[in-house]
């Protein structure tokens, strides 16, 4: 495994995380506070190839492989504090595009991928149902084939990017008395009669990622929109989590370095009792843990992401990757608090808002507790 | 690696890993696995890493599904188109 950085990688990350840092943390606080989301901060992200970065030339993308692009996403994270926008932007890569690239025709490539690169079209992925969320293929969606369309029939909630998506990969079933094998994917385009929005909803964190739920009322599909096979959502929908569990998490690997590098600051400035607070070894030990956190946490995104540039599976590596980088980016949040003391509990130091953003990383994606059911299957257990 | 050792080896690892204490014999070439539920979504994706770590093999995300893994004959075809 070659974890050395090229002059070229290395550039276009400093110059992501100089461009975050310059252009994207501006009024957060104010956008965090409203539950606004940053469409200028979306588009100046598109312009500068972040949404694109693991696709093809072809379709407008970079080309980049999976190492450099979780790199880079880790600069963007490292530099924009905005992580409800770097939330949504993985969102609409690994849960729309990338399953678009891997299981899309010629046609759907040619359609969705220059739109969604280009961060013209926003997307969306529709999974999550009131009562499958961990259970995902119990789905009730149904989708029934009339003619060349199909009519969706359901509701799902937690639909990330929901409100502002223009296309959603939508997941139903064709037919139930099949169980997982019937559960299929659709491009369900904003615009497509019988799909409306329910409530925004509300967030503890990331709240400048918008979320809502999605319903469909005999919403009207055309065949030519369906992602894949009949009954290949099960492995669509796994592919696209192998994605996401690798390399969601990358930018809060940077965000962990931006947490570590304002602590030791703070630790370094603030005096109590007369020295530093970085003096005391209580102080000093929860630095020390948060930078073996972010270590740990780094080898092992670079490991997932180096393995699917060699094109192998990585359900094991991904798993172990999405558990530790969110439990370790909560553990980095809350040390970062602790040792803000009371500043870092209000608002105006920004630290309490990385910790709210932190804590829904052990849920989305799957839990924590599913990751462990996965990392413990596939050891053979 | 000729097709019918593949057919073995998968086999094996199958009756191992998703069929403990199962009749060898009531598992034949072409027992169905995924559409009657003997490899769930988990199952699927232990199935995938074994047959790239064992055959040396990328499957890709769209091909694991009931037209190439739901028998060993099918797994074998796969297998054996790689190789």
């Amino acid at each position: 495994m070659d974890l050395q950085w090229s002059d070229e990688q290395t550039h276009l990350r400093d110059e992501i995380a100089k461009f975050a840092r310059d252009e994207l943390n501006h009024g957060l606080i104010e956008r965090d506070r409203a539950g606004e989301f940053n469409r200028d901060g979306w588009l100046k992200c598109a312009r500068m190839g972040v949404h694109g970065l693991p696709v093809p030339t072809e379709f407008g993308g970079l080309g980049m492989d999976a190492l450099t692009t979780v790199g880079v996403l880790e600069s963007l994270g490292y530099g924009c504090q905005d992580n409800g926008l770097v939330f949504s932007i993985n969102a609409h890569m690994w849960t729309l595009e990338m399953p678009v690239l891997g299981f899309g025709t010629p046609e759907q490539k040619k359609k969705f991928l220059p739109k969604l690169v280009s961060g013209e079209m926003i997307g969306a992925n529709a999974m999550s149902e009131p009562n499958s969320g961990s259970d995902a293929y119990a789905m009730a969606t149904t989708a029934k084939k009339r003619g060349d369309v199909y009519l969706l029939n359901g509701s799902k909630v937690f639909c990330s990017n929901g409100p502002i998506a223009d296309v959603y990969l939508a997941f139903a079933n064709v037919d139930p008395s099949l169980g997982p094998n019937g559960v299929t994917g659709f491009l369900v385009e904003r615009n497509s009669p019988g799909l409306s929005l329910g409530k925004h909803t509300e967030k503890m964190g990331l709240r400048t990622s918008p979320m809502s739920e999605v319903f469909f009322e005999d919403c009207e599909v055309p065949e030519a929109n369906r992602l894949g096979r009949e009954g290949a959502g099960k492995m669509l929908f796994a592919d696209s989590m192998s994605w996401e569990r690798g390399c969601i998490l990358a930018s809060a690997v940077g965000t962990m370095r931006r947490l570590l590098e304002k602590s030791i600051a703070y630790a370094k400035e603030r005096e109590q009792f007369g020295q530093p607070i970085g003096k005391f070894q209580m102080v000093q030990a929860k630095i020390v843990d948060m930078k073996m956190r972010l270590d740990a946490a780094r080898a092992l995104l670079y490991r997932a992401a180096w393995q699917k540039s060699q094109r192998k599976s990585v359900y094991l590596e991904a798993a172990m990757a999405k558990m530790v980088i969110s439990e370790s980016w909560i553990e980095c949040a809350r040390h970062a608090m602790q040792i803000h003391g009371g500043y870092g509990y209000t608002v105006e130091y920004e630290i309490e808002r990385e910790l709210r953003d932190a804590l829904g990383s052990t849920l989305y994606s799957g839990t924590s507790e599913i990751q462990r059911t996965i990392i413990a299957s596939l050891m053979g257990l | 690696m000729e097709r019918q050792a593949i057919v073995d080896k998968v086999k094996n690892y199958v009756l191992a890993q998703f069929l403990p204490g199962e009749d060898p014999n009531e598992l034949t070439p072409d027992t169905p696995l995924m559409t009657t539920g003997i490899l769930d979504s988990l199952a699927t994706l232990k199935l995938v890493t074994f047959l790239e770590q064992e055959f040396n093999i990328t499957v890709e995300a769209h091909e694991a599904d009931a037209e190439n893994l739901n028998t060993l004959d099918q797994i074998a075809d796969l297998v054996s188109g790689k190789l």
